[in-house]
Formats: C-alpha cells, structure tokens, sequence
C-alpha cells in the first residue's frame, strides 16, 4: 500500500511543472488579470465583417480627372430641386438666433 | 450605401479594433488581485472613461446584404429572408431546399 503523499510534496510537484512548463505558479487561484492579455484581438477579425464597398464620392474627390457619375448624388439633387419647385424645400437657415423659427414659434 | 444601423455597426467595429489593447491593459490591471485597491481603482476608473463604441459588446452581426439584425443565420452572415432568396437563386454553394 502506498503511503499518503504530503501536501508540501505535492506543492514543490507543481511548482516544478509550472517551471517545466512556463506556466505561472498560482496555487491559491489569485485573479491575476492574465486571461484578458491571453485571450486572442478580436479587433481584426471584427472589421472583416462587412465588405467594403466602393465610395464614388471618395473616388471622384482623390481623381478628379476620371469621368464617373455618381447616380445617386445626381438623383437626390434632382429630389432636392422638385421639392423647392413645389415648396418643400427645407428651410432657409437662420444668420442670428432671433431669425430661428423656433423663436418665433408661439408657445 | 448601407443603412444607418450598419454604418454605426461599422463605426463600433473600427473604434474596439483600435482601443482593444488598451482597453485590455487597463482590464487587466483592474482586475488583477495581487495589486493594490488604489492601482486597480485607478484603472477601473480609467476603463470608465472609455466611449461606449469601444466595448466588444456593442458589436453585432447584422445581415451583410440588407442590414437586419435579427434571424441571422451566422454561417452565411444572412438574415434569413436573404438566406432564402439567394439560396433559391444558387448563390450558396452547397444549399438546396429540402425536398423528400
């Protein structure tokens, strides 16, 4: 029958294996902090998500010499113009405070 | 042009991509029993000042075709509307529609 192994031997038996092993020696389980620096960035993975898609805008602003139409922007200002030609338009943009509409706004 | 949700999605993804290890930083220090309360407080209080996009948490998979967020189904990062339509139209090698 084999004798009870001391807990002192047990002891200096793991701390040799964390020295072996390059493992930290924490045998009251203290929180050390290490699992967050352990753990793998996830920023990059993270951005990989959507697909870029191309910005006409940006792409005509870096070469203005390429003949692109950006549709979108040509229909959104052709929007813009019917509804100032049927007075939707938005409104004009107070110069001081006292123009705002909100401050002639009767409560 | 995705929508708003998507753009802020990606604005979130970007903002803990480039605080990420910082942010890590200070967690560890935080959290780390053996310092003394005051470090840790003080690193506690730093994390505090960091902005809400910054947090891996306020990250979520939405669909990559129409921008819903909810019935995604992750393998395809689809909703499942779009899942459907583009598995009709053979768009996903490998997915048919059960038929028996």
């Amino acid at each position: 029958m084999a004798a009870a192994i001391r807990p002192m031997r047990l002891a200096a038996l793991t701390r040799s294996r964390c020295s072996i092993f390059q493992t930290a020696y924490n045998p009251t389980s203290a929180r050390t902090g290490a699992k967050y620096l352990r753990a793998r960035l996830r920023g990059p993975s993270m951005v990989k998500y959507y697909t870029p898609e191309a910005n006409i805008a940006q792409i005509m602003r870096q070469w203005p010499g390429l003949e692109i139409i950006n549709f979108a922007e040509e229909e959104r200002l052709r929007d813009v113009e019917d509804k100032k030609k049927r007075g939707k338009g938005a409104p004009k943009k107070a110069k001081e405070k006292g123009d705002s509409r909100r401050a002639s706004r009767r409560r | 042009m995705p929508n708003a949700r998507v753009l802020r999605d990606i604005k979130a993804r970007n903002v803990v991509k480039t605080s990420e290890v910082l942010r890590k930083a200070y967690l560890c220090v935080a959290r780390n029993e053996t310092l003394s309360p005051q470090v840790r407080h003080q690193a506690q209080l730093q994390l505090n000042t960091f902005g809400k996009y910054t947090r891996p948490t306020t990250v979520k998979n939405r669909c990559t075709e129409s921008g819903r967020g909810r019935g995604i189904i992750s393998e395809f990062a689809l909703c499942r509307y779009q899942f459907r339509l583009k598995a009709l139209n053979l768009d996903l090698p490998g997915v048919r529609k059960a038929s028996w």
